[in-house]
């Protein structure tokens, strides 16, 4: 029985080790990547590319979810309101929640799945199959020359995107308002209009930029830390997803929490 | 002159390379022996600054590179090329575009010289009329020249090579030891060979390493490997002859 529960603290000291590590090993990749951020000049075309891949390529599932939040709102918030005779404030329920929640949190989640998983996975094949060192026994920083371009990509893409999430939310919450609550157009943009302030916007803008740094580190950082062939290429990307989701959702929770909190203050 | 010195090689507890001391001459062939996973890669990773010894020196002609930043290693990775196991070429580029890429990164050639030392490298591997082929409809043998190309660009002192016939055909595997005799005869290039396979030892090294357990337990001219004691040598020898 001491023997199991020493066996069990070895391994539970081993796994907090190596999480230490692994953060710290994070800070300094990030660091890193922070410290090269003057390459996205030298390797303006590789921005380019990989905005064209985080931006135009994500455009279709970033609508279809956009159209889907401002449908279901109206679903879900408009018939609640519309049963106390007062679904004419269903615009301000709709505008409130797209702009400042629902479409960063989603379009945050979908970026995470989508840009996460080809940047693990396209980086964890790289390093499995020695393509980063040749980098850097080249003489070329693969941080400069991989992750520079997508974190910058991400970065300048995460807000125009975010801001398509937002407009299409509301156009197809109008849409859903006339047809399935019988709404006016002009009252639901009017009531739209009434009550976005621009620190609605600032809450849903500060978002992206902070999901494109956290999503593009994180995943960069586990597909260069990919070991053990195909299927670690695998565990690197499920890694990748699956923390860049978390990130995105703890930094949602977190931004609106301190940015809301500090207005009402 | 690449010189190891005491070098050891730890990942947590596991013990990778012991006390490992080798000196790699100029315009010479050495080959490091050993079973798979015994550390052979590690050692040409160690000697280019790809990774940090837990203890010793790596010295390159003369210098200290031990402790070296990235920048001040960029220098001493141009004086060596490196001919990775699995060739480490861009899929996503062309032949040419795989050859060049590290002259356009790093050195400010004008245009001509760079499309005249790619030339120069695809007569050299014999791959003239591939020029636009993507490393993936090109067959092993093919790919692990360009490999070669690509380590001789910078017109290096030392090439490493990290199991230059492994996964090869007899013919390809002839055709690269050929290159790789060529380039000492020729270009009177050093080189280092890590490999397990003992025909390669002979066709093209003038002096071989044996790595077992993280230790050299043999280090002289190939011939004398026969001479050999040592348990693992002589088993060795009789696998690889059967």
């Amino acid at each position: 029985m001491w023997k199991l529960a020493q066996a069990y603290s070895t391994a539970l000291e081993e796994k907090l080790k190596s999480i230490v590590f692994s953060m710290q090993d994070f800070l300094f990749f990030s660091l890193r990547a922070f410290r090269a951020i003057g390459a996205s000049k030298r390797y303006w075309r590789d921005v380019l590319d990989q905005a064209y891949i985080c931006g135009t390529e994500s455009l279709p599932i970033l609508l279809v979810s956009a159209l889907s939040i401002g449908s279901l709102i109206v679903i879900e918030v408009g018939h609640q309101l519309a049963e106390f005779g007062a679904k004419t404030m269903t615009g301000r329920s709709v505008a409130l929640s797209v702009v400042r929640e629902i479409s960063p949190l989603v379009a945050g989640l979908m970026l995470a799945a989508r840009v996460g998983a080809r940047n693990s996975s396209e980086l964890g094949a790289m390093q499995i199959s020695e393509q980063i060192d040749a980098l850097r026994a080249f003489g070329t920083d693969p941080i400069a020359k991989l992750v520079v371009p997508r974190l910058v990509a991400s970065f300048l893409m995460f807000i125009p995107l975010i801001a398509l999430c937002d407009i299409v939310g509301l156009i197809s919450g109008a849409y859903l308002a006339e047809w399935d609550l019988h709404l006016d157009r002009g009252i639901y943009w009017n009531s739209v209009v009434d009550i976005l302030r621009p620190m609605d916007w600032f809450v849903g803008f500060s978002k992206p930029p902070v999901f494109a740094i956290g999503i593009s580190l994180i995943s960069c950082y586990t597909g260069f830390s990919t070991t053990g062939g195909t299927a670690g290429v695998g565990k690197s990307t499920i890694k990748g997803i699956v923390y860049s989701s978390a990130f995105v959702l703890i930094m949602n929770f977190y931004l609106s929490k301190v940015i809301l909190d500090f207005m009402r203050s | 002159m690449i010189e190891l010195r005491h070098v050891s090689l730890r990942y947590g507890t596991r013990e990778i390379l012991n006390d490992i001391s080798l000196t790699i001459e100029d315009k010479k062939v050495k080959a490091i022996l050993g079973p798979s996973g015994v550390g052979k890669s590690t050692i040409i990773k160690l000697m280019l600054g790809l990774i940090k010894p837990t203890s010793g020196q790596v010295l390159v002609d003369g210098v200290d590179i031990t402790h070296f930043s990235e920048v001040e290693l960029f220098p001493i990775r141009q004086k060596m090329g490196i001919v990775f196991q699995g060739n480490a070429l861009f899929d996503s580029m062309t032949i040419t575009e795989n050859m060049s890429f590290f002259l356009r990164e790093n050195l400010n050639l004008p245009e001509a010289e760079i499309e005249a030392r790619v030339k120069e490298q695809m007569k050299f591997a014999g791959l003239e009329g591939f020029e636009n082929y993507l490393p993936d409809s090109l067959s092993g043998g093919m790919r692990k020249r360009v490999a070669i190309g690509r380590a001789l660009i910078f017109h290096p002192k030392m090439i490493l090579f990290d199991e230059p016939t492994a996964g090869l055909d007899p013919v390809s595997s002839k055709k690269i030891l050929d290159l790789i005799a060529r380039l000492q005869r020729e270009i009177g290039l050093g080189a280092v060979i890590v490999t397990h396979i003992l025909s390669d030892v002979f066709a093209v090294a003038d002096s071989v390493a044996v790595l077992y357990q993280g230790r050299i337990i043999f280090n002289d001219v190939p011939q004398k490997l026969y001479e050999s004691t040592h348990s693992f040598i002589t088993s060795f020898l009789s696998n690889q002859e059967d």
